[in-house]
Protein backbone atom coordinates (compact mmCIF):
# COMPACT_ATOMS: atom_id res chain seq x y z
CA UNK A 1 0.00 0.00 0.00
CA UNK A 2 1.03 3.54 -0.98
CA UNK A 3 1.46 5.40 1.38
CA UNK A 4 3.66 9.07 2.09
CA UNK A 5 3.59 11.20 5.65
CA UNK A 6 5.22 14.35 6.14
CA UNK A 7 5.38 14.96 9.82
CA UNK A 8 6.65 18.74 10.78
CA UNK A 9 8.79 19.56 8.21
CA UNK A 10 10.97 22.30 8.30
CA UNK A 11 13.38 23.33 5.86
CA UNK A 12 15.77 26.26 6.42
CA UNK A 13 18.23 27.58 4.23
CA UNK A 14 20.62 30.49 5.17
CA UNK A 15 18.67 33.37 5.74
CA UNK A 16 15.43 32.00 4.66
CA UNK A 17 12.74 29.35 5.62
CA UNK A 18 11.51 27.13 2.70
CA UNK A 19 9.21 24.94 4.46
CA UNK A 20 7.58 25.51 8.28
CA UNK A 21 6.50 22.55 10.17
CA UNK A 22 4.61 21.20 7.02
CA UNK A 23 2.23 18.23 7.88
CA UNK A 24 0.65 16.25 5.56
CA UNK A 25 -0.96 13.02 4.84
CA UNK A 26 -1.16 11.89 0.63
CA UNK A 27 -2.90 8.22 -0.22
CA UNK A 28 -3.02 6.21 -2.79
CA UNK A 29 -5.38 6.21 -5.76
CA UNK A 30 -5.54 10.07 -5.59
CA UNK A 31 -4.33 13.12 -7.71
CA UNK A 32 -3.00 15.99 -5.24
CA UNK A 33 -2.05 19.04 -6.44
CA UNK A 34 0.68 20.86 -5.09
CA UNK A 35 -0.55 24.66 -5.84
CA UNK A 36 1.14 28.28 -4.66
CA UNK A 37 3.61 30.76 -6.76
CA UNK A 38 6.74 30.98 -7.50
CA UNK A 39 8.52 30.25 -4.09
CA UNK A 40 6.05 29.12 -1.85
CA UNK A 41 7.88 26.02 -1.11
CA UNK A 42 6.70 23.27 -3.72
CA UNK A 43 9.70 22.73 -4.78
CA UNK A 44 12.00 22.34 -1.80
CA UNK A 45 8.93 19.67 -0.53
CA UNK A 46 9.54 17.76 -3.60
CA UNK A 47 13.26 17.52 -3.67
CA UNK A 48 13.22 16.70 0.57
CA UNK A 49 10.93 13.64 -0.10
CA UNK A 50 13.07 12.93 -3.76
CA UNK A 51 16.19 12.89 -1.40
CA UNK A 52 18.00 15.60 -3.29
CA UNK A 53 18.03 18.00 -0.39
CA UNK A 54 17.68 17.17 3.62
CA UNK A 55 14.74 18.55 6.06
CA UNK A 56 16.21 20.92 8.79
CA UNK A 57 13.31 18.94 10.98
CA UNK A 58 10.93 17.23 10.90
CA UNK A 59 10.32 14.00 8.96
CA UNK A 60 9.01 12.06 6.12
CA UNK A 61 7.80 8.48 5.96
CA UNK A 62 7.18 6.50 3.04
CA UNK A 63 5.53 3.41 3.46
CA UNK A 64 6.42 3.67 7.13
CA UNK A 65 10.07 3.64 6.31
CA UNK A 66 12.35 6.85 6.75
CA UNK A 67 13.25 8.99 3.93
CA UNK A 68 16.75 7.27 2.59
CA UNK A 69 18.34 5.89 -0.65
CA UNK A 70 16.10 2.89 -0.45
CA UNK A 71 13.02 5.06 -0.58
CA UNK A 72 14.08 6.64 -4.09
CA UNK A 73 12.99 3.44 -5.58
CA UNK A 74 9.23 4.19 -4.41
CA UNK A 75 9.36 7.79 -5.77
CA UNK A 76 9.46 8.42 -9.81
CA UNK A 77 10.40 12.11 -9.30
CA UNK A 78 10.09 14.42 -12.25
CA UNK A 79 12.10 18.16 -11.59
CA UNK A 80 11.31 21.01 -13.02
CA UNK A 81 14.91 21.76 -14.59
CA UNK A 82 16.26 19.69 -17.15
CA UNK A 83 18.36 17.55 -15.55
CA UNK A 84 18.92 15.10 -18.16
CA UNK A 85 22.84 14.17 -19.63
CA UNK A 86 22.89 16.75 -22.49
CA UNK A 87 25.39 14.61 -24.37
CA UNK A 88 23.42 11.66 -24.25
CA UNK A 89 20.79 10.41 -27.11
CA UNK A 90 17.22 9.94 -26.01
CA UNK A 91 17.65 6.34 -26.22
CA UNK A 92 20.69 6.87 -23.66
CA UNK A 93 18.56 8.27 -21.17
CA UNK A 94 16.21 5.53 -21.14
CA UNK A 95 18.76 2.73 -21.20
CA UNK A 96 20.10 4.72 -17.95
CA UNK A 97 16.90 4.39 -16.29
CA UNK A 98 16.48 0.91 -17.26
CA UNK A 99 19.77 0.40 -15.58
CA UNK A 100 19.15 2.15 -12.50
CA UNK A 101 15.52 1.19 -11.32
CA UNK A 102 13.70 -1.92 -11.50
CA UNK A 103 10.66 -0.84 -12.24
CA UNK A 104 11.46 1.10 -15.39
CA UNK A 105 9.34 -0.18 -18.44
CA UNK A 106 11.75 0.41 -21.09
CA UNK A 107 9.61 -0.35 -23.80
CA UNK A 108 6.45 1.29 -22.55
CA UNK A 109 8.79 4.52 -22.30
CA UNK A 110 9.72 4.28 -26.28
CA UNK A 111 5.90 3.41 -27.16
CA UNK A 112 5.14 6.74 -25.17
CA UNK A 113 7.27 8.67 -26.72
CA UNK A 114 6.93 7.23 -29.67
CA UNK A 115 3.18 8.83 -29.30
CA UNK A 116 4.16 11.77 -28.34
CA UNK A 117 6.70 12.48 -31.27
CA UNK A 118 10.00 12.43 -29.34
CA UNK A 119 12.61 10.99 -31.40
CA UNK A 120 14.61 8.78 -29.43
CA UNK A 121 17.91 9.08 -31.49
CA UNK A 122 18.12 12.69 -30.96
CA UNK A 123 20.61 14.03 -28.89
CA UNK A 124 18.85 16.20 -25.38
CA UNK A 125 21.25 18.88 -26.17
CA UNK A 126 18.86 19.13 -29.51
CA UNK A 127 15.68 18.90 -28.07
CA UNK A 128 13.06 21.82 -27.76
CA UNK A 129 11.91 23.06 -24.23
CA UNK A 130 8.43 21.67 -25.30
CA UNK A 131 10.28 18.21 -26.03
CA UNK A 132 11.86 18.25 -22.87
CA UNK A 133 8.87 18.42 -21.09
CA UNK A 134 7.71 15.75 -22.74
CA UNK A 135 10.75 13.73 -22.32
CA UNK A 136 10.60 14.04 -18.80
CA UNK A 137 6.87 13.39 -17.85
CA UNK A 138 7.48 10.40 -20.54
CA UNK A 139 10.34 9.08 -18.68
CA UNK A 140 8.86 9.55 -14.58
CA UNK A 141 5.71 8.17 -15.32
CA UNK A 142 7.11 5.16 -17.50
CA UNK A 143 8.69 3.86 -13.73
CA UNK A 144 5.57 1.38 -12.24
CA UNK A 145 6.78 3.36 -8.76
CA UNK A 146 4.30 4.15 -5.92
CA UNK A 147 4.73 7.74 -5.63
CA UNK A 148 4.98 10.16 -8.71
CA UNK A 149 6.10 13.49 -7.83
CA UNK A 150 6.05 15.81 -10.94
CA UNK A 151 7.23 19.69 -10.34
CA UNK A 152 5.99 22.16 -12.87
CA UNK A 153 5.23 19.70 -15.99
CA UNK A 154 3.88 22.28 -18.00
CA UNK A 155 6.67 24.69 -17.50
CA UNK A 156 7.72 26.10 -20.79
CA UNK A 157 5.49 23.85 -22.56
CA UNK A 158 3.70 24.74 -25.19
CA UNK A 159 -0.33 24.55 -25.30
CA UNK A 160 -0.98 21.48 -27.66
CA UNK A 161 2.23 19.71 -25.66
CA UNK A 162 0.52 20.79 -22.62
CA UNK A 163 -2.80 18.47 -23.73
CA UNK A 164 -0.47 15.63 -24.50
CA UNK A 165 0.97 15.98 -20.82
CA UNK A 166 -2.00 16.03 -19.08
CA UNK A 167 -3.28 12.82 -21.05
CA UNK A 168 0.06 10.76 -20.38
CA UNK A 169 -0.95 12.20 -16.45
CA UNK A 170 -4.18 10.96 -16.56
CA UNK A 171 -3.32 7.45 -17.82
CA UNK A 172 -1.00 6.46 -15.64
CA UNK A 173 -3.44 6.90 -12.91
CA UNK A 174 -4.23 4.01 -10.68
CA UNK A 175 -5.92 2.79 -7.66
CA UNK A 176 -2.11 2.21 -6.03
CA UNK A 177 -0.36 5.13 -6.96
CA UNK A 178 0.05 8.98 -5.45
CA UNK A 179 0.19 11.38 -8.22
CA UNK A 180 1.51 14.57 -6.54
CA UNK A 181 1.87 17.56 -9.16
CA UNK A 182 2.68 20.85 -8.11
CA UNK A 183 1.74 24.24 -10.36
CA UNK A 184 1.00 27.45 -10.42
CA UNK A 185 -0.94 27.01 -13.65
CA UNK A 186 -3.99 25.64 -11.99
CA UNK A 187 -6.45 26.18 -14.85
CA UNK A 188 -5.02 23.70 -16.81
CA UNK A 189 -4.18 21.16 -14.34
CA UNK A 190 -7.83 21.55 -12.12
CA UNK A 191 -9.93 19.28 -13.80
CA UNK A 192 -7.76 16.04 -13.03
CA UNK A 193 -7.11 16.76 -9.67
CA UNK A 194 -8.46 14.99 -6.55
CA UNK A 195 -6.59 16.73 -3.51
CA UNK A 196 -5.54 20.20 -3.61
CA UNK A 197 -2.47 21.78 -1.13
CA UNK A 198 -2.14 25.46 -0.89
CA UNK A 199 1.48 26.31 -0.04
CA UNK A 200 2.18 29.76 0.85
CA UNK A 201 5.32 30.77 1.99
CA UNK A 202 5.82 27.46 3.46
CA UNK A 203 3.47 27.10 5.16
CA UNK A 204 0.12 24.98 4.50
CA UNK A 205 -2.30 27.67 4.00
CA UNK A 206 -5.37 25.04 2.48
CA UNK A 207 -5.84 21.41 2.48
CA UNK A 208 -9.05 19.11 0.80
CA UNK A 209 -10.95 17.60 -1.75
CA UNK A 210 -11.35 19.49 -4.55
CA UNK A 211 -14.81 19.04 -5.46
CA UNK A 212 -15.48 19.41 -1.72
CA UNK A 213 -13.54 23.04 -1.64
CA UNK A 214 -15.69 23.57 -5.11
CA UNK A 215 -19.13 22.74 -3.31
CA UNK A 216 -18.37 24.35 0.19
CA UNK A 217 -16.60 27.89 -0.92
CA UNK A 218 -18.26 28.11 -4.43
CA UNK A 219 -15.46 28.72 -6.27
CA UNK A 220 -13.02 26.13 -8.58
CA UNK A 221 -9.82 25.64 -7.66
CA UNK A 222 -8.45 28.36 -9.17
CA UNK A 223 -10.90 31.07 -8.19
CA UNK A 224 -9.93 29.49 -4.64
CA UNK A 225 -6.08 30.16 -5.47
CA UNK A 226 -6.80 33.47 -6.93
CA UNK A 227 -8.45 34.43 -3.68
CA UNK A 228 -6.23 32.60 -1.13
CA UNK A 229 -2.72 34.09 -3.02
CA UNK A 230 -4.14 37.30 -3.75
CA UNK A 231 -1.46 39.46 -1.83
CA UNK A 232 1.55 37.08 -2.38
CA UNK B 1 28.11 -0.11 -8.99
CA UNK B 2 29.12 -1.32 -11.94
CA UNK B 3 26.39 -0.05 -13.57
CA UNK B 4 27.48 3.49 -12.65
CA UNK B 5 30.87 2.75 -13.26
CA UNK B 6 29.59 2.14 -17.07
CA UNK B 7 27.90 5.51 -17.11
CA UNK B 8 30.69 7.33 -15.33
CA UNK B 9 32.67 6.35 -18.79
CA UNK B 10 30.03 6.30 -21.34
CA UNK B 11 30.04 10.38 -20.26
CA UNK B 12 33.00 10.93 -20.81
CA UNK B 13 34.07 8.56 -23.98
CA UNK B 14 34.27 11.50 -26.46
CA UNK B 15 36.77 13.45 -24.11
CA UNK B 16 38.92 10.14 -24.04
CA UNK B 17 38.65 9.76 -27.32
CA UNK B 18 39.33 13.31 -28.48
CA UNK B 19 42.35 12.80 -25.84
CA UNK B 20 43.91 9.80 -27.93
CA UNK B 21 43.10 11.11 -31.39
CA UNK B 22 44.97 14.72 -30.23
CA UNK B 23 47.75 12.63 -28.51
CA UNK B 24 48.02 10.65 -31.90
CA UNK B 25 48.37 13.93 -34.28
CA UNK B 26 50.82 15.32 -32.08
CA UNK B 27 52.67 12.68 -31.96
CA UNK B 28 52.92 12.50 -35.46
CA UNK B 29 53.57 15.96 -36.07
CA UNK B 30 56.37 15.47 -33.35
CA UNK B 31 57.52 12.52 -34.92
CA UNK B 32 58.30 14.45 -38.13
CA UNK B 33 60.28 16.62 -36.47
CA UNK B 34 62.67 13.57 -35.63
CA UNK B 35 64.10 12.30 -32.56
CA UNK B 36 64.49 15.63 -30.57
CA UNK B 37 60.29 15.84 -31.61
CA UNK B 38 59.68 12.63 -30.62
CA UNK B 39 61.53 13.18 -27.00
CA UNK B 40 59.49 16.25 -26.31
CA UNK B 41 56.19 14.18 -26.86
CA UNK B 42 57.47 11.58 -24.06
CA UNK B 43 58.41 14.16 -21.56
CA UNK B 44 55.45 16.73 -21.98
CA UNK B 45 52.72 14.32 -23.14
CA UNK B 46 53.04 13.03 -18.93
CA UNK B 47 52.54 16.18 -17.80
CA UNK B 48 49.94 17.14 -20.10
CA UNK B 49 48.18 14.12 -19.61
CA UNK B 50 48.10 14.32 -15.76
CA UNK B 51 46.66 17.72 -15.97
CA UNK B 52 43.85 17.19 -17.83
CA UNK B 53 43.25 13.27 -15.31
CA UNK B 54 43.34 15.35 -12.44
CA UNK B 55 40.90 18.70 -14.14
CA UNK B 56 38.58 15.55 -15.29
CA UNK B 57 38.39 13.22 -12.14
CA UNK B 58 37.83 16.54 -10.00
CA UNK B 59 35.43 17.87 -12.80
CA UNK B 60 33.42 14.01 -12.59
CA UNK B 61 32.33 14.70 -9.05
CA UNK B 62 31.71 18.14 -8.62
CA UNK B 63 29.65 18.75 -12.19
CA UNK B 64 27.48 16.08 -10.28
CA UNK B 65 26.91 18.03 -7.18
CA UNK B 66 26.74 21.50 -8.86
CA UNK B 67 24.78 20.89 -11.91
CA UNK B 68 21.58 19.88 -11.97
CA UNK B 69 22.27 16.50 -14.07
CA UNK B 70 23.53 15.43 -10.84
CA UNK B 71 19.88 14.46 -10.17
CA UNK B 72 20.33 11.62 -12.68
CA UNK B 73 22.71 10.07 -10.46
CA UNK B 74 21.52 11.10 -6.81
CA UNK B 75 17.64 10.38 -7.64
CA UNK B 76 18.62 6.69 -8.28
CA UNK B 77 18.51 4.05 -5.08
CA UNK B 78 22.45 3.85 -4.47
CA UNK B 79 23.72 5.03 -1.16
CA UNK B 80 25.91 7.82 -0.83
CA UNK B 81 28.91 4.95 -0.18
CA UNK B 82 28.16 3.22 -3.26
CA UNK B 83 28.03 6.58 -5.43
CA UNK B 84 31.31 8.07 -3.68
CA UNK B 85 33.09 4.70 -4.59
CA UNK B 86 32.31 3.74 -7.69
CA UNK B 87 33.18 7.82 -8.34
CA UNK B 88 36.81 6.72 -7.13
CA UNK B 89 37.28 3.41 -9.24
CA UNK B 90 36.35 5.08 -12.15
CA UNK B 91 39.39 7.67 -11.62
CA UNK B 92 41.76 4.73 -10.85
CA UNK B 93 40.33 2.38 -13.67
CA UNK B 94 41.10 5.95 -16.36
CA UNK B 95 44.02 6.85 -14.58
CA UNK B 96 45.63 3.07 -15.26
CA UNK B 97 44.11 3.59 -19.10
CA UNK B 98 45.98 6.49 -19.31
CA UNK B 99 48.93 4.71 -17.75
CA UNK B 100 48.62 2.00 -20.52
CA UNK B 101 48.24 4.62 -23.16
CA UNK B 102 51.30 6.49 -21.88
CA UNK B 103 53.07 3.17 -22.03
CA UNK B 104 51.92 2.26 -25.62
CA UNK B 105 53.50 5.64 -26.69
CA UNK B 106 56.58 5.03 -24.74
CA UNK B 107 56.91 1.83 -26.85
CA UNK B 108 56.37 3.16 -30.14
CA UNK B 109 58.50 6.41 -29.89
CA UNK B 110 61.34 4.66 -27.95
CA UNK B 111 61.09 2.32 -31.53
CA UNK B 112 61.69 5.25 -33.39
CA UNK B 113 64.30 6.78 -31.64
CA UNK B 114 66.38 3.13 -31.46
CA UNK B 115 65.36 3.28 -35.09
CA UNK B 116 66.71 6.73 -35.97
CA UNK B 117 69.89 6.64 -34.37
CA UNK B 118 70.82 3.53 -37.11
CA UNK B 119 70.46 1.09 -34.53
CA UNK B 120 68.49 -1.90 -34.43
CA UNK B 121 65.89 -3.17 -32.50
CA UNK B 122 67.38 -6.29 -31.26
CA UNK B 123 64.94 -8.53 -29.33
CA UNK B 124 67.49 -10.78 -27.31
CA UNK B 125 68.12 -7.44 -25.93
CA UNK B 126 64.68 -6.88 -24.31
CA UNK B 127 64.21 -9.89 -23.16
CA UNK B 128 68.01 -9.55 -21.59
CA UNK B 129 66.57 -6.46 -19.71
CA UNK B 130 63.02 -8.57 -18.87
CA UNK B 131 65.33 -11.00 -17.53
CA UNK B 132 67.96 -8.37 -15.53
CA UNK B 133 64.00 -6.77 -14.32
CA UNK B 134 63.47 -10.03 -12.92
CA UNK B 135 66.34 -11.02 -10.97
CA UNK B 136 67.03 -7.35 -9.76
CA UNK B 137 70.44 -7.22 -11.59
CA UNK B 138 69.95 -3.71 -12.55
CA UNK B 139 69.38 -2.84 -8.97
CA UNK B 140 65.52 -2.48 -9.28
CA UNK B 141 63.09 -5.59 -10.08
CA UNK B 142 59.40 -5.85 -10.75
CA UNK B 143 59.10 -6.30 -6.98
CA UNK B 144 60.42 -2.76 -6.59
CA UNK B 145 58.02 -1.29 -9.01
CA UNK B 146 54.76 -3.39 -7.63
CA UNK B 147 55.86 -2.10 -4.50
CA UNK B 148 56.15 1.41 -5.62
CA UNK B 149 53.15 1.73 -7.66
CA UNK B 150 50.97 0.45 -5.04
CA UNK B 151 52.20 3.01 -2.87
CA UNK B 152 51.60 5.66 -5.64
CA UNK B 153 47.68 4.16 -5.76
CA UNK B 154 47.70 4.45 -2.27
CA UNK B 155 48.98 8.38 -1.98
CA UNK B 156 46.85 8.94 -5.39
CA UNK B 157 43.69 7.57 -3.86
CA UNK B 158 44.07 9.69 -0.36
CA UNK B 159 44.38 12.62 -2.48
CA UNK B 160 41.68 11.97 -4.65
CA UNK B 161 39.49 11.08 -1.50
CA UNK B 162 40.75 14.01 0.07
CA UNK B 163 39.57 16.29 -2.85
CA UNK B 164 35.94 14.64 -2.60
CA UNK B 165 35.29 14.97 0.94
CA UNK B 166 36.24 19.07 0.81
CA UNK B 167 33.68 18.87 -1.82
CA UNK B 168 31.53 16.83 -0.01
CA UNK B 169 31.47 18.84 3.08
CA UNK B 170 30.81 22.14 0.79
CA UNK B 171 27.76 20.99 -0.45
CA UNK B 172 26.05 19.43 2.42
CA UNK B 173 27.44 20.97 6.16
CA UNK B 174 28.32 24.17 3.79
CA UNK B 175 25.63 24.15 1.20
CA UNK B 176 23.96 27.04 2.04
CA UNK B 177 27.29 29.16 1.81
CA UNK B 178 28.45 31.40 -1.58
CA UNK B 179 31.54 30.98 -3.33
CA UNK B 180 31.78 27.14 -3.18
CA UNK B 181 34.90 26.50 -5.26
CA UNK B 182 36.67 28.81 -2.99
CA UNK B 183 35.53 26.89 0.09
CA UNK B 184 35.98 23.98 -1.41
CA UNK B 185 39.55 24.43 -1.59
CA UNK B 186 39.69 26.02 2.51
CA UNK B 187 38.12 22.91 3.03
CA UNK B 188 40.83 21.01 1.28
CA UNK B 189 43.05 22.63 2.59
CA UNK B 190 41.66 22.50 6.31
CA UNK B 191 41.60 18.72 5.66
CA UNK B 192 45.22 17.61 4.54
CA UNK B 193 46.31 20.40 7.91
CA UNK B 194 44.31 18.22 9.94
CA UNK B 195 45.87 15.22 8.24
CA UNK B 196 49.33 16.38 8.48
CA UNK B 197 48.79 16.62 12.16
CA UNK B 198 47.79 13.21 12.88
CA UNK B 199 50.55 11.67 10.47
CA UNK B 200 53.60 13.60 12.12
CA UNK B 201 52.51 12.54 15.47
CA UNK B 202 52.44 8.66 14.23
CA UNK B 203 55.46 9.53 12.82
CA UNK B 204 57.15 10.74 15.41
CA UNK B 205 56.30 7.42 17.47
CA UNK B 206 58.14 5.18 14.14
CA UNK B 207 61.01 7.52 13.89
CA UNK B 208 63.62 5.20 15.34
CA UNK B 209 62.28 2.21 13.81
CA UNK B 210 62.58 4.23 10.13
CA UNK B 211 66.45 5.37 10.90
CA UNK B 212 67.43 2.08 11.52
CA UNK B 213 66.27 0.95 8.08
CA UNK B 214 67.14 3.90 6.41
CA UNK B 215 70.50 3.65 7.14
CA UNK B 216 71.11 0.27 6.20
CA UNK B 217 69.92 0.83 2.72
CA UNK B 218 72.78 4.67 2.40
CA UNK B 219 75.09 2.08 3.79
CA UNK B 220 74.33 -0.76 1.08
CA UNK B 221 73.48 1.93 -0.96
CA UNK B 222 70.70 0.10 -2.37
CA UNK B 223 67.55 -1.15 -1.09
CA UNK B 224 65.97 -4.68 -1.69
CA UNK B 225 62.16 -5.16 -2.13
CA UNK B 226 61.33 -6.22 1.19
CA UNK B 227 63.08 -3.00 2.95
CA UNK B 228 61.59 -0.39 0.08
CA UNK B 229 58.29 -2.22 1.51
CA UNK B 230 59.05 -1.60 4.95
CA UNK B 231 60.43 1.92 4.02
CA UNK B 232 56.79 3.11 2.13
CA UNK B 233 54.58 0.42 4.36
CA UNK B 234 53.81 3.31 7.18
CA UNK B 235 52.73 6.39 4.56
CA UNK B 236 50.76 3.28 2.33
CA UNK B 237 48.73 2.04 5.42
CA UNK B 238 48.65 5.58 6.66
CA UNK B 239 47.17 7.11 2.93
CA UNK B 240 44.99 3.74 3.15
CA UNK B 241 43.33 4.53 6.27
CA UNK B 242 43.03 7.77 5.20
CA UNK B 243 41.47 7.13 1.96
CA UNK B 244 38.75 4.39 3.87
CA UNK B 245 38.55 6.95 6.42
CA UNK B 246 37.09 9.86 3.95
CA UNK B 247 35.60 7.87 1.67
CA UNK B 248 33.13 6.68 4.73
CA UNK B 249 32.90 10.54 5.59
CA UNK B 250 31.74 11.34 2.34
CA UNK B 251 29.09 8.32 1.81
CA UNK B 252 27.70 9.41 5.15
CA UNK B 253 27.21 12.96 4.34
CA UNK B 254 25.86 12.33 0.82
CA UNK B 255 23.59 9.87 2.49
CA UNK B 256 22.50 11.97 5.39
CA UNK B 257 23.07 16.25 4.50
CA UNK B 258 23.65 16.34 0.94
CA UNK B 259 21.42 19.60 -0.82
CA UNK B 260 22.26 19.52 -3.95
Amino acid sequence: MSQLKINGLTKKYYNKTALSDVTLNFEQGKIYGLLGPNGSGKTTLMKVVAGLHKQTSGNVLINDEELSYKTKAYISYMPTENYMYASFKVVDILKFFKDMYEDFRYDYAVALLNDINVNIDYKVSNLSSGQIGKLKTAIALSRDAEIYMLDEPLNGVDVLSRDTIMDIITKSYSENKIIIISTHLVSEIEKILDTVIFLKDGVVELFGDAEELRQTRGLSVEGLYKEVFKNA
Amino acid sequence: MLNLIKYEFIRKYKLIAVTIITAIALNIFLITRGVGGSATFLVLFPIVLFVLYLTDIIKMYSDDLNNKTGYMLFMTPNSGYKIISSKLLTAVLEGFALLFLYFIFTLINGAYIVVSTGAQIDYSQIIRVVDNLLSGSLGFSLSHIFISLTATLAFFLAFITTVYTAMTIRKSIFSEIKFGGLLSFIIFLCINWGISVISSRLFDIITPYYDSITNAILSAGRATPEELALILLPMTAFSIIQAIALTGISGYLLEKKINL
